[in-house]
């Protein structure tokens, strides 16, 4: 019997779904070798009964943990795919505020606000965790989105039984491997020397300096990298604003 | 066409040159060809606008990207720098793809793959001496005894426009390494004057170039007065020197092992693998295999890797052989200045500067380096790190490519699995005690393992322990199915060398697989050999390999042989001795004087054994040992398995303790 795989979605935009939508035509070859029970973004039908089960999105409210829960009990192999589900991801930055003043950032005293109490469980206690603070998670998908060639990867090596294993260097290596100019000398600062790679190099190689979308590295040098930023002048306020983007006080930053 | 243009010419297939002789001391200097032509800017540009639209090879020139600047294919001669000081990338790009497909196979079929090696003709422009030097370097480390193919292919279909250096970089000091001008290594070599442009022909296959696609004058005796002059006012605007003349390098490094400025300056790395990523004279890789999505077959690429990453000797069983930052960092310099120059008499560095560019925390730079070095009055315990000599053997098959074969027979053992193999094309492996395989399962990679039965016999035999994911499945396979076998590999034991000698084998855990090999040779050639004595150890009585084999030990009047286990829990029954591998020693009579102690174990347990041989006596030279590292290519190129300079898949697995105990990588 194919192995059953199933798409579920927590806090995020659903892009990474959507990047495995569109793998077009290899996603032929991908439902060849396996049996898609559920994945609401590409099809109508539902499954509870499924071997691996693809998260996407951070997990934010007790219901949603109780989901996640279920699923986890449902599934022999777990894989977080994308940054929210990995890390936590950009709304992350969230957690610097209790959920009562990020609540009342949001809804204030508009008409309706009296719905958004911690009575209610589509509203308590909001806050923003990585899949793998909640349950066991056996495989990684990064970034903000994933990359298709990634998700091609890791699915794979999780389909034969093989190490879902992920770069462990930073972006820097496919940085130069794609001989980019180094953002830092276009006076744009990047945090790819601590991020993991896996992304090719993208943001950099459209001049843009590395997010940190993917996560650190198992070892980063972050002090060898925070004398970097010092050297280029990057004030401490605009580092910490970068670090917390994605990686809200991971590095203790 | 330029069928005919083979271009073996000045491809030099050197062996390695004797120790310490350096590159332009080498003897027997190719053919020279002397014929320098003149032309105008024009002329230049309509050659090679016709070399872009003409000729059969892809063209490829240094182009501005930003500030910056690359090789990339040519659309149009007016795009083509020739005054640029430094390309991001050297032009190695072209002969080690940063990522090549090395072979396709099947997964659904038995064993089905398809070499590849694919080389796009090519004429490079722009080249600058220091990297062709470089490349001449690599030369001689892909095209040696046993050149790799996919390396070769792409050199032999490569033709170099070299240009002289017009603009030096900031960072650059190849005018101390001798590498801003250049005699040979190139098929033309060209000198921009602003309105004129000479161009010398570095081979017949350059002369075949210039006399199909223009017709240019000889230069002058004026014309080649500019070109020398050019040179040497450019000899002099070089911003960095090094004070060290790169010959004494070595011999610097060897006083400096443990200077402090190894830790200072990593203390400051990122390691992000920059200075190796885009240095010309680093060209170690990493191979892996990927299967596509629809998991009917795969590909196994080589990629570009670098000492500088952690993973770089991380082996299956999660063992990081070069833990600390500062080694690594330390290696680096060590390779460029000690060991390569040691193993081919070449320098490993150019002088090009691209490391001290590209390095953001500044630390990358050579020349500060061994100029810190040199300037210093810090000098440590000398550590030579001489690379033993070993005779290459001829490789019988294509180096990256695997043999068929197939798995006679499986069986289960304690926590490995054992087979016995048998190569498909029905010849023997022909291996010696001692030696390894690499094994292939497609998909998942390839691993090397001991192989653990005698020389002889149209089989052998392999055990393997599930760490990995080449040796996870593996250890499903089932007889019938098909791996792919690289090999043999590794010296293995000098046997005849043993023959007569009294033999003390020392095994701990594993360590019984490959020693199995050499035990059972002596075993059938009883009569050639002295007292054997066995000494065996395993964690547990149930991890004991082999029990069968062993039980006929018992037999046997002519060895003796002790056991013992770490530990003895559970139900399982155990009289023998409880206590490490160390405490059987003084349990055997043996003469230390007269006695080889042959010994294999986990890494840990070398320290300890060494330590009782030597205090009983027995010299350093009377012990072997076996030792594990990441191999990966198998054959001295992929750079993953060094212990210091020495490669352990070439001048090892097997190794004196005399010859490797200065090494501080070693135990």
């Amino acid at each position: 019997m194919k192995p059953r795989v199933a798409f579920f979605d927590f806090a995020s935009c659903e892009g990474c779904q959507l990047q495995v939508v569109n793998l077009e035509e290899s996603i032929l070859d991908l439902i060849s070798v396996v049996d898609v029970v559920s994945f609401r973004e590409a099809m109508k039908e539902h499954s509870d009964e499924y071997d691996v089960a693809f998260i996407e999105g951070s997990i934010t409210r007790p219901i949603d943990e109780e989901r996640l829960k279920k699923i986890r009990g449902n599934a022999k192999l777990l894989v977080a795919l994308g940054a929210c589900a990995c890390i936590g991801g950009v709304q992350g930055m969230s957690n610097e505020w209790s959920p009562e003043e990020n609540k009342k950032e949001v809804y204030g005293d508009l008409p309706g606000y009296e719905h958004t109490g911690d009575d209610n469980p589509f509203f308590e206690k909001p806050i923003h965790k990585a899949v793998n603070e909640v349950v066991k998670v056996d495989a990684y998908i990064p970034g903000c989105p994933i990359d298709r060639n990634e998700f091609a990867k890791i699915a794979t090596a999780v389909l034969m039984g093989k190490t879902p294993k992920l770069p462990n260097y930073p972006v820097c290596v496919e940085c130069k491997k794609n001989e980019n100019i180094c953002v830092f000398e276009l006076g744009e600062f990047c945090l790819g020397p601590v991020t993991r790679a896996g992304c090719n190099a993208i943001c950099p190689q459209y001049k843009s300096g590395c997010e940190g979308c993917r996560g650190f590295l198992d070892d980063p040098q972050t002090n060898a990298h925070k004398e970097v930023l010092e050297k280029y002048d990057v004030s401490v306020e605009e580092m910490l604003k970068r670090y917390n983007m994605f990686n809200f006080r991971k590095e203790g930053y | 066409m330029f069928g005919v243009m083979e271009r073996n010419l000045h491809i030099h297939y050197p062996d390695a040159p004797p120790m310490h002789l350096h590159r332009d001391e080498l003897p027997n200097e190719p053919v020279r060809y002397m014929n320098k032509k003149i032309m105008s800017k024009d002329n230049w540009l309509s050659f090679v606008d016709r070399l872009i639209s003409d000729d059969r090879r892809e063209v490829v020139g240094v182009q501005s990207k930003g500030e910056k600047f690359v090789f990339d294919p040519l659309d149009n001669a007016k795009d083509l720098k020739l005054d640029h000081d430094v390309t991001i990338l050297p032009p190695k790009k072209y002969l080690l793809p940063t990522c090549e497909e090395l072979m396709r196979f099947s997964l659904s079929d038995g064993f089905e793959m398809e070499s590849c090696s694919k080389a796009v003709p090519r004429i490079i422009i722009g080249m600058h001496p220091y990297d062709l030097i470089a490349i001449q370097q690599m030369d001689q480390v892909y095209l040696g005894k046993n050149p790799d193919e996919n390396y070769k292919n792409r050199r032999e279909n490569t033709l170099i426009i070299a240009s002289d250096i017009l603009t030096v970089s900031d960072r650059s000091f190849a005018a101390s390494m001798g590498t801003c001008t250049v005699s040979d290594g190139f098929d033309l070599l060209v000198t921009d004057l602003g309105d004129a442009v000479v161009v010398e022909e570095g081979s017949p296959a350059g002369t075949e170039l210039l006399s199909k696609y223009t017709s240019a004058q000889d230069a002058g005796e004026g014309d080649v007065a500019k070109v020398t002059q050019l040179r040497q006012k450019k000899q002099v605007e070089y911003k960095v020197a090094v004070d060290v003349d790169k010959k004494e390098w070595a011999g610097l490094l060897e006083q400096n092992y443990e200077h402090t400025v190894w830790k200072e300056r990593s203390e400051k790395c990122l390691e992000c693998g920059s200075c190796t990523l885009v240095c010309p004279t680093c060209f170690c890789y990493d191979v892996e295999d990927t299967a596509s999505i629809g998991l009917k077959d795969g590909v196994r690429t080589r990629t570009w890797d670098g000492c500088l990453l952690r993973d770089f000797t991380l082996i299956g069983s999660g063992e990081v052989f070069r833990e600390s930052k500062e080694d690594r960092y330390r290696h680096r310099y060590y390779r460029k200045g000690k060991y390569l120059p040691e193993r081919y008499g070449f320098v490993a560095c150019v002088g090009c500067g691209r490391c001290a560019t590209q390095c953001l925390p500044d630390i990358a730079d050579p020349a500060d380096i061994f100029n810190t070095l040199h300037g210093s009055n810090m000098r440590g315990e000398p550590k030579i790190l001489a690379i033993p000599k070993v005779e290459e053997p001829d490789m019988a098959e294509p180096l990256l490519t695997p043999r068929p074969a197939t798995i006679k027979r499986v069986e289960k053992m304690a926590a490995e699995t054992f087979f016995e193999i048998e190569l498909d094309d029905g010849q023997p492996l022909g291996h010696v005690p001692g030696q390894f395989v690499e094994v292939s399962v497609f998909g998942y990679g390839e691993a090397p393992i001991s192989i653990s039965s005698p020389p002889g016999g149209n089989t052998f035999e392999l055990v393997v322990r599930t760490v990995g994911d080449v040796t996870s499945k593996l250890s499903t396979l089932k007889s019938g199915d098909k791996i792919g076998i690289r090999g043999p590999l590794g010296n293995g034991f000098d046997v005849e060398g043993l023959k007569g000698k009294n033999l003390l084998f020392i095994a701990g855990g594993l360590g019984i697989v490959p020693m199995r090999s050499l035990i059972n040779h002596v075993l059938n050639k009883r009569e050639d050999f002295g007292e054997v004595t066995i000494l065996y150890g395993a964690k547990h009585p149930k991890e004991f390999l082999f029990e069968d084999e062993i039980f006929r030990w018992h037999e046997r009047k002519d060895i003796v042989h002790k056991f013992t286990v770490d530990q003895c829990t559970g139900d399982v029954c155990w009289e023998g001795n409880i206590g490490v591998i160390t405490t059987l020693i003084p349990k055997v009579q043996f003469d230390p004087k007269d006695t080889t102690a042959v010994v294999i174990g986990p890494p840990i347990m070398y320290k300890f054994v060494i330590r009782d041989l030597k205090g009983l006596g027995m010299p350093d030279e009377n012990i072997l040992m076996s030792l594990e590292r990441r191999m990966k290519c198998g054959v001295g190129k992929c750079g993953h398995c060094q212990i210091n300079g020495i490669y352990v898949c070439k001048e090892g697995p097997v190794f004196n303790y005399a010859e490797i105990k200065g090494y501080p990588e070693a135990l």
